[in-house]
């Protein structure tokens, strides 16, 4: 009888499991714009969105995009309450030792420092500054590493809290990726402006998935190089970042 | 035994964050609380109107959203107000806006229960005061307070646990600055590393519970000396009947 | 200033505002079930306390005074992992094969079949349940006490009429307890409504969620409504949305006194 309920539970547990694996969960941060970011709707848009959508339509996947704060991003992978993260996640070594990626979707970009229009800032001799950063991104390690020392390091949830202390004067520089400042900088009309070198750090972004998941990785893969090929990447570059690429036309 | 050891020794840096949080926002607390419920029971009605209107406030939202509003808005006074005052640095410092914010949260509940304590000072002993002719202020310093302090104690030691239970969401709402990190973010960053939830959240909660009954310890012998006049002092008991 | 007026409502009532109202649901929902968990946790606590057998007892002291000895925000968080975290292990010691077990990567499950998906349904429910786990450690005390302040005459007479121990026990004590425990479960009630504003921690895309999104600075038209950081405005609705409900629950609490004490004699004074 005890044989039979367990078997009974055993069934129950792995039909779960299958059914749960039809829809593919793609997790999002959804305050990255343009990467991704919640519009008016209050839905998941941006060009991840997008390009995950056209990434599941070629690989005949059902897909749902989810939302999970940056910090837990990896640990709420690993611990199975999604299959796929796309939130503007650059490839490094430290996160392959975690989590496997397919290839990049957008190019190794330099990370860039912004400050204020106003503020004269040398980031070639940044000393005794406030660097803000968000927490967990390859652009936190890097000001952990060679900026912490002379500096104060604030890390932030999400890059939007950042930019409004940056915006509020309560930190005298930011670096993150240059294709989330770009925009910024952009719009903002002068108020904040690009300073310093650029560094370069990160492998280019792409998709991160639990390292069991070979079956999955390898239909993104096959799906993501026939978007390459047919120019769909590079039209959502071009659309979503102005005057960006094209990067992956033969 | 060893990993359970080597866990205790990586969160005591850790400790002496909430620790900090709570010792700096407690004594001027303990002062802004006076005033509320002094004010709460002043005969001057715009007083009392305003002290009755700021506990009611930090007593019926959540610290949470407290943390978050004092951020955004001392933010949103950064340029115009903070920087040309040169204390920037110093006002949106988590060091600094989490116990402040602690603090006005803290005064609020502290207020309500020597207001409380205030009404049920013995009228009999007042009215002799005044018939001795003391002043206004004499009668605070030797009668009025006297028996506040005696009748609140044991519910303000038990908001004093509260407050250092408090003290673990301030940087779930604030900036992380540097490795600045408390109980609860080092829990949650180890927790993140290998999913061993009941190791890093037991050796946090054992840490809040070695602190509260600290605090319970030292509480209770100020307690034994306020009421050293009594025959048999009364004596301070863990998990009392107040709450928040 | 109509078209100022009509913007500003378009504003307030595009999809990302409405999900933001929608979200009140989440709140508003772990608040009534953590509430009512809390009551239920707090008569067993109090029944664990006042039993006869000395391990039970000591089963009711110990919930009732380490989980206050511990903040409600580390329970909060601490609860939900944990109870995931048991499932798992219970499902893979019945799913997971060798074979499965090698090809796991990662620390946590055991094996990838063993996952159990929480999405916010399931985040919600442990949520309140941990809510009602942290705040019935509380409950346990007031109803405790207030079993404790039925006065004895009354459970006397209910023997004499020649009712049972349990006849007793449900027909009058509990019954006549309530009268006794309702000022102290008001404030429990109080507690748990403003620890909902800790569902967030959680991953669900609760009221402050929201608050912190439709707040921060927008530079980019295509994203929306381009401002600079509108959060403390946002935060504020909040702060005033946590002080009505409470002082809402503070009329229903006052009125729900007054009909649980009719035909009570009591000596209060005010």
């Amino acid at each position: 009888m005890k044989k039979i309920i367990l078997a009974a539970a055993a069934v129950l547990a792995l039909s779960g499991a299958a059914t749960a694996q039809e829809t593919v969960r793609i997790a999002t941060e959804g305050a990255y714009a343009p990467w991704n970011f919640l519009d008016d709707a209050g839905k998941p848009a941006g060009f991840e969105i997008e390009l995950g959508n056209a990434i599941c339509e070629t690989a005949g996947l059902t897909c749902e995009f989810i939302i999970n704060d940056w910090d837990s991003i990896i640990p709420n992978l690993l611990a199975g309450n999604y299959d796929v993260i796309m939130a503007g996640m650059s490839i490094t070594d430290e996160r392959l030792a975690t989590i496997d990626f397919t290839a990049n979707y957008f190019p190794p970009d330099p990370s860039r420092f912004v400050a204020a229009g106003s503020d004269q800032i040398d980031i070639a001799a940044l000393s005794g500054k406030r660097v803000g950063v968000q927490g967990g991104t390859i652009q936190a390690a890097y000001a952990e590493e060679n900026l912490a020392g002379a500096n104060t390091v604030v890390s932030f949830g999400t890059a939007d809290q950042a930019m409004a202390d940056l915006a509020a004067g309560n930190l005298d520089t930011i670096i993150a990726d240059g294709a989330y400042l770009e925009p910024v900088v952009a719009a903002s009309g002068g108020a904040i402006v690009f300073v310093g070198e650029d560094v370069m750090i990160g492998n280019g972004v792409g998709a991160g998935l639990r390292k069991d998941e070979a079956g999955l990785k390898t239909k993104f893969d096959d799906a993501l190089t026939a978007l390459k090929k047919d120019g769909t990447v590079d039209t959502l570059i071009a659309k979503w970042f102005e005057g960006r690429g094209p990067y992956f036309a033969e | 035994m060893q990993v359970l050891l080597n866990e205790i020794v990586a969160f005591w840096p850790a400790v002496l964050f909430n620790l900090y949080f709570a010792a700096a926002s407690i004594p001027f607390g303990f002062v802004f609380a006076v005033l509320l419920a002094l004010g709460k029971a002043s005969t001057n009605p715009w007083i009392s109107r305003l002290s009755r209107g700021y506990i009611y406030a930090f007593r019926g939202s959540p610290l949470f959203i407290q943390f978050f509003m004092f951020y955004s808005l001392a933010l949103s006074l950064n340029i115009s107000v903070w920087k040309p005052m040169g204390v920037s640095w110093f006002v949106l410092h988590p060091l600094f806006i989490g116990p402040l914010v602690l603090m006005l949260n803290t005064a609020a509940y502290t207020a309500e229960i020597f207001y409380g304590a205030l009404r049920a000072v013995p009228r009999g002993e007042v009215e002799a005061a005044r018939a001795y002719g003391m002043s206004r202020f004499q009668q605070f310093r030797s009668v009025i307070w006297p028996n506040l302090i005696r009748l609140a104690w044991p519910a303000y030691t038990n908001e004093v646990v509260f407050l250092f239970h408090a003290t673990a969401i301030v940087y779930f709402a604030l900036p992380v600055i540097g490795a600045q990190k408390d109980l609860m973010i080092t829990a949650k960053e180890f927790f993140e590393r290998d999913y061993n939830a009941f190791l890093h959240f037991s050796v946090a909660a054992l840490y809040f519970l070695a602190v509260t009954l600290v605090v319970f310890f030292l509480f209770g012998l100020v307690y034994q000396r306020l009421m050293r006049h009594m025959p048999a002092p009364p004596r301070l008991r863990y998990a009392p009947r107040w709450m928040r | 200033m109509s078209d100022d007026l009509a913007f500003w409502l378009g504003y307030l009532t595009n999809g990302k505002h409405l999900t933001w109202y929608a979200s009140f649901q989440f709140t508003i929902f772990a608040a009534l079930l953590g509430g009512s968990l809390a009551v239920i946790f707090g008569l067993i606590g109090a029944t664990l306390k006042n039993s006869r057998y000395l391990p039970l007892r000591l089963i009711g002291s110990f919930y009732s005074s380490i989980v206050r000895g511990v903040p409600d925000v580390l329970f909060f968080l601490f609860f939900p992992l944990a109870f995931e975290q048991a499932v798992e292990w219970l499902v893979a010691t019945q799913v997971c094969t060798p074979e499965l077990i090698a090809a796991q990567s990662a620390a946590w499950p055991p094996c990838q079949a063993a996952n159990w998906y929480l999405g916010t349904p399931e985040y919600l429910i442990l949520a309140s349940v941990s809510l009602g786990l942290v705040y019935g450690a509380f409950a346990t005390n007031v109803i405790h006490g207030a079993l404790r302040a039925v006065p004895r005459g009354q459970l006397e007479a209910a023997r004499a009429y020649g009712m049972s121990a349990s006849q007793v026990l449900w027909r009058v004590h509990i019954r006549q307890m309530w009268v006794y425990a309702l000022p102290g479960l008001s404030n429990v009630w109080m507690l748990v409504v403003k620890a909902t504003s800790l569902l967030s921690l959680l991953q669900i895309a609760d009221i402050v969620l929201w608050a912190d999104r439709l707040g921060a600075p927008n530079f980019l038209p295509t994203v929306g409504l381009v401002h600079d950081d509108w959060r403390w405005r946002y935060y504020l609705v909040l702060f005033v949305f946590y002080i009505i409900v409470t002082l809402l629950s503070e009329r229903g609490f006052e009125a729900l006194m007054r009909r649980a004490g009719r035909g009570i004699l009591s000596e209060r004074t005010n």
